[in-house]
């Protein structure tokens, strides 16, 4: 009895021995090929291959917008067939980018590679961003739309970007959809003929964060307009723009679909197959209709029509930017692979065919734009345009304050657009206290 | 000889779990504790101001905060009934001698297997369009329509996510209990003439007290730490009527980028789970009865 007490204690240290030792022996494996090609004076690698490029490290890409995340992924395979350099994307995240982005930089453990809002979002991640000025391909950037932080550069941007009411052209003209009264009286129509006159979806941009846009974009100076909103000096409830806002508002929880019961799919589905007539939504949405092949109907992308406007609304959602604590190889390996994406034949190619991106660099042609991009497009060069006001907001505000308020506005039967005002400003003052 | 070993064979089996209790528990949990007196937004290269006990002031005054606590609070007292309840049917269910009851132990447990991340959207599809569909069909649709969009709903659907994942775990312990009870004591019982009521409150719950102790121990501190059921399901909303602790404190703190206070919430939080489980463990631990 004794004896297999014994036994049992023997191998229980031999098990936990033999677990460390096999902990400790596979980090060995995994540090020493890394550090040594990191220093990249292995004398084996530069043997094997002297005339490859330079070998550099391997880096790491977050970034926000979803619609691209497979192209990216095909694209960074091409990259390492071309330069033998390995790329790695880690999934995006939608709504919750800004959290999980801000947690992984926290714990030091940040991509090398991520994306940024212009405005607040920018500023807020000031300290990571690396400084781009010296960089080749930051001369290609188109004049204005560079992210610029104290006079340097720091981020190139993924593109231009535009919204407004994305329309169904067998449905609705847009010479029916010019003012108030003459939307409220597409959206009737359209409801007595059996579909959807309009879909907002429940993400917090898709739900308010573009639509409130306009009526900021509409003010004299909208950034003049947010500080002042900030300290409480100004109410929306008080402002002409806001309050036409609130009626368009009114018009649309009268009249089409609950939003949020959609999600930014069935939003964009519906659409598609002719449920929906009009979504507010961008020119990337687009890459959503593909999918569906043979739409058997033309679409169009018109300015949200609020106080007679006849704008788009048009900036740079993300800019790429380099993670400036990562280690000096890391920086420079991201260094060429933004380069690489920028001036290269496959990275142009991929930026305006397989992103679908409105291109923001001067290298790069744009002659195959999809309907509602070349929508944007015309009303780029023809200064048909409102600024993104929203880049402005305190960070986070659509998504922790104005989402929730507006999904009682849509919930609760009672609510009117006025009171739906009044509580915008109210946790806008908490947001901003 | 022999003592000097043992207090070896101690060292050899503590050390490494104090080592690794202390470096993923106990330091951050002290680090979290001085956080919680600083101001700061989370951003390293930023300043920490100390600000002493502000942020646990203003968390007094923060009508989100306390709302997501009555939540809580409605959340962890439905859910603590209804899982233990539904984990006492099902044990007593498949200890009968029904001939599939190892099928549907298996089946019963199963829920518990799949991540609550994946339980809340799987949920979410059966609540937003399941639901709406079986109320178009059959016309009640008082009782079938998009839970999640009401507030009051959305509330009893994470109750009921949260039972269905937590039932079959419960059943589990329950079923040890039971199966610890000797039959013959059973037996006698039934020879004495006591029917099936008498011997459920007078033999088998007071014999199955530790039982208790230990689900109503997991249920409560779970309920009350539930964070990803919520996150999947309604992400706290329809307008924050789903706001649990955890998230709120995730909120307070990846959201709004307030630190400091977001961690005084999570100490807050912390003596709060503590108080209310040592309670209840201290109260049904006295009710144990030894055979």
């Amino acid at each position: 009895m004794i004896k297999v007490k014994k036994g049992i204690g023997l191998l229980t240290v031999t098990a936990l021995i033999a677990a460390m030792v096999g902990c400790g022996s596979s980090n060995d494996g995994n540090s020493s090929p890394s550090a040594s090609s990191g220093s990249g004076s292995s004398p084996s690698a530069s043997n094997s291959s002297p005339a490859a490029p330079e070998k550099q490290k391997k880096i790491t890409i977050f970034q926000s917008k979803v619609e691209i995340a497979e192209s990216l992924e095909a694209l960074t395979k091409k990259y390492t067939e071309e330069t033998g350099n390995e790329v790695e994307v880690w999934g995006s995240a939608g709504d919750a980018y800004g959290t999980q982005l801000q947690a992984k930089l926290t714990a030091n453990q940040g991509p090398n590679i991520f994306s940024v809002g212009t405005g607040s979002e920018a500023e807020k991640l000031k300290s990571y961003l690396y400084d781009l000025s010296n960089e080749p391909y930051v001369s290609n950037i188109a004049p204005n739309v560079a992210l610029k932080l104290d006079g340097k550069v720091v981020g190139v941007p993924y593109g231009v970007e535009g919204f407004g009411l994305v329309y169904n052209k067998k449905l609705v003209d847009p010479k029916n959809v010019t003012d108030l009264a003459s939307f409220t009286a597409t959206l009737e129509k359209l409801k007595a003929d059996g579909k959807n006159g309009l879909s907002l979806s429940q993400e917090a941009y898709f739900l308010i964060g573009h639509i409130i846009n306009m009526p900021f974009a509409l003010q004299p100076d909208p950034k003049v307009f947010i500080e002042k909103l900030n300290k409480g000096e100004v109410k929306l409830a008080d402002t002409k723009e806001f309050q036409e806002f609130a009626k368009f508002m009114d018009a649309i929880k009268a009249n089409s679909g609950n939003p949020m019961e959609v999600k930014y799919d069935s939003q964009m589905g519906d659409f598609a197959t002719g449920k929906t007539a009009m979504v507010h939504q961008g020119n990337w949405s687009y890459g959503m209709l593909k999918d569906y092949g043979d739409l058997g109907f033309d679409v169009g992308m018109m300015p949200f029509p609020l106080a007679g406007n006849t704008k788009l609304s048009i900036g740079v959602a993300s800019n790429w930017v380099i993670n400036g604590k990562s280690d000096a190889d890391e920086i420079k390996a991201s260094s060429a692979f933004l380069n690489w994406l920028l001036t290269s034949d496959a990275g142009k190619n991929a930026i305006v065919n397989e992103f679908k991106f409105i291109p923001a660099m001067t290298n790069i042609e744009a002659d195959s734009l999809d309907p509602l991009s070349k929508d944007v497009f015309e009303a780029t060069k023809s200064g048909q345009t409102v600024s993104w006001a929203f880049n402005d907001f305190p960070p986070g505000i659509i998504v922790n304050d104005l989402a929730p308020a507006t999904q009682e506005f849509f919930l609760k039967k009672d609510m009117t657009g006025q009171q739906f005002l009044q509580k915008l400003d109210a946790v806008w003052a908490k947001a901003t206290k | 000889m022999s003592k000097k070993k043992d207090k070896a064979w101690f060292v050899l089996f503590t050390v490494p779990l104090l080592f690794v209790f202390t470096t993923v528990v106990i330091i951050p949990f002290i680090i979290g504790i001085v956080y919680s007196f600083v101001s700061w937004d989370g951003i390293p290269a930023n300043p920490k101001v100390f600000v002493g006990f502000d942020n646990y002031v203003k968390l007094i005054h923060d009508d989100r905060f306390l709302a997501s606590s009555w939540h809580t609070i409605k959340f962890t007292v439905l859910s603590l009934i209804a899982v233990n309840l539904f984990g006492l049917l099902l044990s007593l269910l498949v200890t009968s001698k029904l001939r599939v009851s190892n099928t549907a132990r298996t089946l019963f447990f199963m829920p518990n297997l799949i991540g609550g991340l994946i339980l809340g959207y799987i949920w979410q599809f059966i609540f937003t369009d399941a639901f709406k569909l079986i109320g178009q069909k059959t016309g009640l649709e008082n009782i079938f329509f998009n839970w999640l969009l009401d507030p009051q709903f959305a509330l009893y659907a994470m109750v009921i996510v949260f039972t269905w994942q937590m039932a079959g775990y419960t059943m589990i312990i329950y079923i040890a209990g039971l199966q610890g009870i000797p039959d013959d004591m059973i037996e006698a019982a039934k020879v004495d003439g006591a029917n099936m009521w008498h011997r459920l409150t007078k033999i088998i719950f007071p014999l199955l007290m530790p039982s208790f102790t230990i689900c109503l121990f997991l249920t409560l501190s779970g309920a009350f730490k539930m964070f990803d059921v919520n996150l999947s399901l309604t992400k706290g909303g329809p307008n924050n009527a789903t706001e649990m602790f955890a998230m709120n404190i995730f909120n307070e703190i990846f959201g709004y980028g307030h630190y400091g206070l977001g961690q005084a919430k999570a100490i807050v939080f912390f003596l709060i789970v503590a108080i209310l489980t040592l309670t209840q463990v201290a109260i049904t631990k006295r009710k144990e009865v030894q055979m």
